[in-house]
Formats: C-alpha cells, structure tokens, sequence
C-alpha cells in the first residue's frame, strides 16, 4: 500500500531523507524508528504530498504522489507532528469538516464521525471546544481526523506524544486494530512502542535507513556480543581466573562497599555461567548475582545511531582486561 | 464543490468565534451610522433634494479608510494562522486542490466582509418607508462594494500566504492596497491625456461615485474581476511554492 523507491528529499541547508527505499503492506503495521532530526518527519511529509521529493518516488495505494496526488491524499489519514487543530471549533465539528474535506457525503458524515469519535475514546469530549482540551484528548482529536474517512493506509507522526500511560494503552490498541485491515507507518521515538504496536521496524538516521526487519530480527542480528554480569561478596581477584574461561573475551571489574562486580563479554553465542558458577564453588567465592543480559531494542537503537561524539567516555573507575571495554564499539555495518 | 462549501463554510464561522469579528462589526456599525445620521439630517434640511442623499452612502471618505484597514484585518488570517499553529500540513494533505483551498477562503473571508454590510440594508429601508428612493442606484452601489471588496480580498487573501505571522501578513496587505486604491487618484495630477485615461481606468473613488448614481460601466466589472482572478492565481502559485520550505 505505500511504496517508496529512492526518495531523496533536499533542502536548501541540508539533505534530510537520503535515498530510501521501503515498503508497508495491507495489514502491517511499521514503525519509523529514529533519534529526532533523523528525517522520519519529512520522509512522511513527502509520503503525504505536503512537500515534493527532490528525486525518487513514492506511491500510496498505487498512486504517485507527486502525478497523482489528489488521489493519493484521498487513500491516505495523515496524523501530523504538530498534531494541530482549529482551537474554536468543537470535535465533533471538526471531524465533519475533516470527513467532507475528505470526500465524505451526506449522512454518511455523521455516521463517520460517530465512528472516529468511538474508535478514539473522545465520546466524553465530543461537545466541548478544542482549545479548551487536554493535550492527550488534542492528540486524540487529531488522530480521530486522520481517521474518519476510513482511508486504506494511515501515516501517524508520533501518534501517542503527550498522552498518559493509560491513554497510551488505549490509542496503541486502537492502532493495532485499524493496522488489520490497513497499512499503517508510525514514526516514534519511544522504543517500547515499537515492540508493543509494530510488526516491523524502519530505523532512520541521518536521512538513511539504517536497519530493517522485525524487532525480534534486529535484536538477533545487532545484537552483538553476549554480556554477562556476575558479584561476589568480599574482596575478591576474579578477573585473571574468569577471564581464562572458554567463550570469554574480555573482563572487567570493580569492588565496592564489600562487593565484586565483573562484566564479562563472551564471544557470539557463548553462555559462561555454568562455569562462572562452578569456578566460584570450586575458589569458595560467593556468588551473589548471576545474569545473562538480555538485548534490548534500546541497545540495538543506540548502536545503531550512534554517532562517534556522543559516545561515552570510559567509567573511570573500572579496571579493564583484554580489549578495552569503555572505548566506543566500532560501528555496526548497516 | 462539497470540499469548497466546507472550507467556505469553515471560515465564515471561524470569524464569529475571534473577538476581532465583533470589534471590526461594532466600528463598521458605528461608522456607518454616523453616516446614515448625517444623510437623515441632510434629508431634514428643508428643501432638501429628494433620493440625492443615499449615494453618500457609499462614497465619502470613511468608506475607503475602513476598507483600507478593514479588509487586511479579514484576511490577515486566512492563511498566516494556519501556517504558524500547522494546520495547514492537514489542509494540504487533503484531497482537495490548491485552488479549491484558495477560493474557499477567499469566499469565506468575502463572505465576513458582505456580513459586515449586510445590517446597513436596514438604512435603505428606513429611508425608503420615510421618502421616495430609486433602487436602482442603491442596488449598484451594493453590486460595486461586493466588487470592490472582492478585489481587496484578494489582494489581502495574496498577502496571507507570504508569511506565518498575521500582523505582518496585514501590514504587506495595506502597503499593497495603498497603491492600488491612490494609484487611481493621480489621475487629477496628470495633464496628459493617454495617461489620464490610464488612470482614470483604475480610479476606483470614481467608479465608486459612477456606481452609487446607477451607473454600472462594464469596464470597471472586467477590471475588478480579473485584477480579483489574477491576485488569486498569484496566491495559489505561492501556496504551491510555499510547500518547499514549510
């Protein structure tokens, strides 16, 4: 339902979105990941006909958006960044000036409205002014427009920004039930997001797309080396006899308030703890965390966009063995 | 058509709900019954030359000052606010056409300015039920203020898409206006035939005075149509331009 073949967008200044090239079929939902100012927003602005490609295509619902536009605009509910709204009009006028400006006639409109109105948890607010609404309900208004003309595919700029917890819950349900019939693309920031809505992530940055797939594919494949972490009451030398372990290429440790951490990373699909355990009974150290960290999709995020002058600089208290664990991670081939 | 109705419809109503509306109604109500005041006690001098008064109506000078403020007032709006607060990105991505979006304004904010006019046809019956008046040139006075406020309109529609901020947007629209409405003015400065002529063509306080005795020229028509047709097409062309640089 959306297609996009080496979209470049260009301003004056900068080059925004750099050649991408993706794909959101009937029934999935995508998730645009990216740091702000990756390009996910223009990238979307483009995909919605509201600014021109500078070179490439993008076709929504089989039409170009740029030689068809107007019917491209009629396929799609587009939910901006800004999220803005006419603050006089009351929700429920605002959604059928929406739903005629979309083409819907008649009693057709009400009807839609009623629809959007329930689909987006606005019943208790339906008569009451914009301006004079919470941020989340403004949210929810704004999403409700992009929606009431029932539109094939969806294009939603950070749907859920300014919402509470519980709201969040509900507008992320909401689009997982219009996602079934409909291709939805989501760009957010909130990684938590991405595994609760998404079938499948884009990750931008710098105008690039830097990874693909689903989330659990993007943990496997970026995931990196294992990670495990071990402490030890008292004051104990671990690193030399950890470090001599099968599967285990560096080590590093600190001891503090009568305790001994170690980090211990392990060569790809190395899983040392049974023999983390058995050293320690065998040196009678006692052993007082054992775990395996999991990935997150935050690690494989920051990995990902990452740029050389942010990363952290090394802890100054930890001693290191092996390859030097503060430096950056050389950068992961996209 | 229904899209156009909409976003006419949209903007008609979004006047009434500033305060803005009230104070621009109020001052035009106030202004314009002064006038209708003067034209009474005019009519009560004895003497008084029948069906002569009700052109006044139309043609002093309070009437060019308030449409020199006023209409840059109404159009300050229509597209400076929804690029500033970003609505215009939902507007645009609508199906709907640029020039639909165009004209739907521009008839809304037309619509707001024939509003204003509109309690001032009670003057026209309370004259009517006191004293003969010849409607024929009350008629082509009303037809020539739709036309002449059209023209602003668009001018001031033109100026809106030039920037996101609405003070701005009004000054450009009054500095436009100025030389439209004095360009006309000159021509009693010329001694030269041809330009005379030229002049006299866009003399609008002229043509207002020709129109309020009944005389309806179809050059004054064409003039102001297709000046109103070309500050429209130039407004579509900068919305369109506008798209790059949001």
């Amino acid at each position: 339902m959306i297609e996009v073949e080496n979209l470049t967008k260009r301003f004056p200044t900068q080059l925004a979105v750099s050649d991408v090239s993706f794909s959101v079929k009937e029934g999935e939902i995508v998730g645009f990941l990216g740091p702000n100012g990756a390009g996910k927003t223009t990238a979307m602005r483009v995909l919605t006909g509201f600014l021109p490609p500078t070179s490439g295509t993008a076709r929504v619902a089989g039409y170009d958006v740029v030689t068809r536009s107007e019917q491209a605009r009629a396929s799609l509910g587009y939910l901006p960044e800004s999220a803005a709204l006419y603050p006089e009009m009351r929700v429920r006028e605002y959604l059928a000036y929406r739903a005629r400006l979309e083409g819907v006639r008649g009693a057709e409109v009400a009807r839609r409205v009623r629809e959007a109105i329930d689909n987006c948890l606005l019943e208790e607010v339906a008569d009451r002014k914009v301006e004079n609404l919470s941020k989340g309900f403004r949210q929810r208004t704004a999403l409700a427009g992009a929606l009431v003309h029932r539109p094939p595919v969806l294009v939603l700029d950070e749907p859920t920004v300014g919402l509470d917890p519980m709201q969040i819950i509900k507008i992320r349900e909401t689009i997982r039930l219009l996602g079934r019939e409909r291709a939805v693309l989501l760009s957010t920031h909130i990684l938590p997001e991405v595994d609760a809505v998404c079938d499948r992530v884009l990750i931008i940055d710098r105008g690039s797309i830097v990874a693909e797939g689903t989330a659990a594919e993007l943990r496997s494949r970026l995931a990196g080396a294992p990670v495990v972490r071990a402490s030890f009451a008292g004051q104990i030398e671990a690193r030399d006899t950890l470090a001599g372990l099968p599967g285990v290429t560096s080590v590093s440790e600190t001891s503090a308030d009568g305790e001994t951490r170690v980090r211990l990373e392990c060569a790809a699909r190395a899983d040392p703890r049974e023999e983390v355990f058995r050293t320690a009974v065998a040196r009678g150290w006692i052993l007082r965390e054992l775990v395996l960290e999991s990935v997150s999709l935050e690690d494989v995020f920051v990995r990902l966009t990452r740029h050389e002058e942010i990363a952290p600089a090394p802890a100054p208290s930890e001693d290191t063995v092996g390859e030097a664990a503060g430096e950056a991670p050389e950068e992961i081939p996209s | 058509m229904r899209k156009f109705l909409a976003i006419v419809g949209r903007e008609w109503r979004a006047y009434f709900f500033s305060p803005l509306a009230y104070v621009i109604l109020a001052a035009f109500l106030l202004m314009n019954g002064m006038i209708f005041a003067a034209i009474v006690s005019f009519l009560n001098t004895p003497g008084a030359p029948k069906g002569q008064a009700l052109p006044f109506l139309f043609t002093n000078t309070y009437f060019w000052i308030f449409n020199l403020f006023v209409v840059p007032i109404i159009t300050m709006r229509l597209f400076a606010e929804e690029r500033k607060s970003g609505t215009i990105e939902t507007l645009l991505t609508s199906p709907v056409s640029e020039t639909t979006v165009v004209l739907g304004k521009f008839t809304g904010a037309l619509g707001f300015f024939l509003t204003l006019w509109a309690p001032t046809l009670v003057y026209v019956l309370i004259l009517r039920s006191q004293t003969p008046i010849d409607l024929g040139p009350v008629a082509a006075g009303y037809l020539a203020i739709a036309l002449i406020g059209a023209y602003f309109l668009s001018i001031g529609t033109f100026a809106s898409t030039l920037t996101k901020n609405q003070i701005v947007a009004a000054i450009l629209a009054f500095a436009m206006l100025i030389p439209v409405f004095s360009a006309g003015l000159l021509e009693s400065l010329s001694n030269d035939p041809g330009k005379r002529d030229t002049l006299g063509y866009l003399n609008l306080w002229d043509h207002m005075e020709e129109f309020s005795r009944g005389v309806v020229d179809t050059r004054r028509v064409v003039y102001y149509l297709s000046a109103t047709a070309f500050f429209l097409f130039l407004t579509t062309v900068t919305l369109s331009a506008k798209k790059e640089t949001p």
